[in-house]
């Protein structure tokens, strides 16, 4: 029974980190979409080449965050989160 | 070699100086909490320098995707960019999680401080003023100023 729960708890692991880096997909997305408006910007505006640039080097940096946020949440499902679960499962049942 | 555009080396400066005052901050709550050893400092300077790095990196292929013009271009660079710095991260994430010499909380916990600088940045967007839209909000008045008239104004002028 206890090796059951031990498989059920590593099996959610991997699958939470599994779906964890979709969120991964995301950004690579939207900052694609992101320079490219930025292009078209330029090409309207390009004395405003500075600021367009520097606006969006931030921005893409801070959409960023979401993918890797998503990389430290798999990393721990994976790496630190079965350790502690197993260790809390095995305590409790003695 | 290729000089490196000056808003990349400002910004990637500044965040690297908060990555440095984070770490100091983090290594010492380790000190007090009485966890420190060799490993958190290790782990510390790991994620750090890829955090910098993959700043770094992205700057660069910024200005590269917009000096290209090409919006697929640019698009298509973007993506294989962040899918490499995310393979980075991820390569030093592992080391740190599989390398004993690394304290895994340590590499993990300096991947978010850049984007801890970035949040600082944004609150202290006033007084460094690397936002400048003075320029373009000059050039998009005297724009508007030079369009064509509005069918209001038309009106107006057809009655006066």
């Amino acid at each position: 029974m206890l090796e059951l729960a031990i498989g059920i708890i590593l099996g959610c692991c991997a699958l939470g980190a599994g779906m964890a880096m979709i969120a991964g997909i995301g950004p690579g997305i939207g900052e694609g979409n992101a320079v490219a408006r930025a292009c078209e910007a330029i090409g309207r505006q390009p004395e405003a080449k500075g600021s367009i640039t520097s606006t969006l080097f931030v921005g893409c940096a801070i959409a960023e965050t979401t993918g890797l946020y998503a990389l430290v949440i798999a990393i721990l499902l994976i790496f630190v989160a079965p350790d502690m679960l197993v260790n809390i499962l095995t305590s409790t049942l003695g | 070699m290729k000089k490196v555009d000056k808003t990349v080396i400002k910004e990637t400066k500044f965040v690297a100086m908060w990555v440095i005052i984070f770490s100091a901050l983090m290594q010492a709550v380790f000190l007090i909490i009485n966890k420190w050893d060799y490993t958190v400092l290790l782990g510390n300077l790991l994620s750090g320098f890829c955090g910098v790095l993959s700043f770094f990196v992205l700057g660069l292929t910024i200005i590269k995707a917009i000096s290209s013009g090409d919006t697929a271009y640019a698009k298509k660079m973007m993506r294989a960019s962040q899918a490499l710095r995310t393979f980075l991260m991820l390569a030093a994430c592992l080391a740190g999680a599989l390398a004993p010499c690394f304290n895994i909380w340590a590499t993990v916990i300096p991947v978010m401080f850049p984007r801890l600088s970035l949040l600082i940045r944004s609150f202290t967007v006033k007084q460094m003023g690397p936002f400048d839209t003075s320029a373009a909000e000059t050039a998009h008045a005297t724009e508007i100023t030079e369009a064509e008239p509005t069918d209001d104004k038309k009106e107006v002028d057809r009655v006066e």
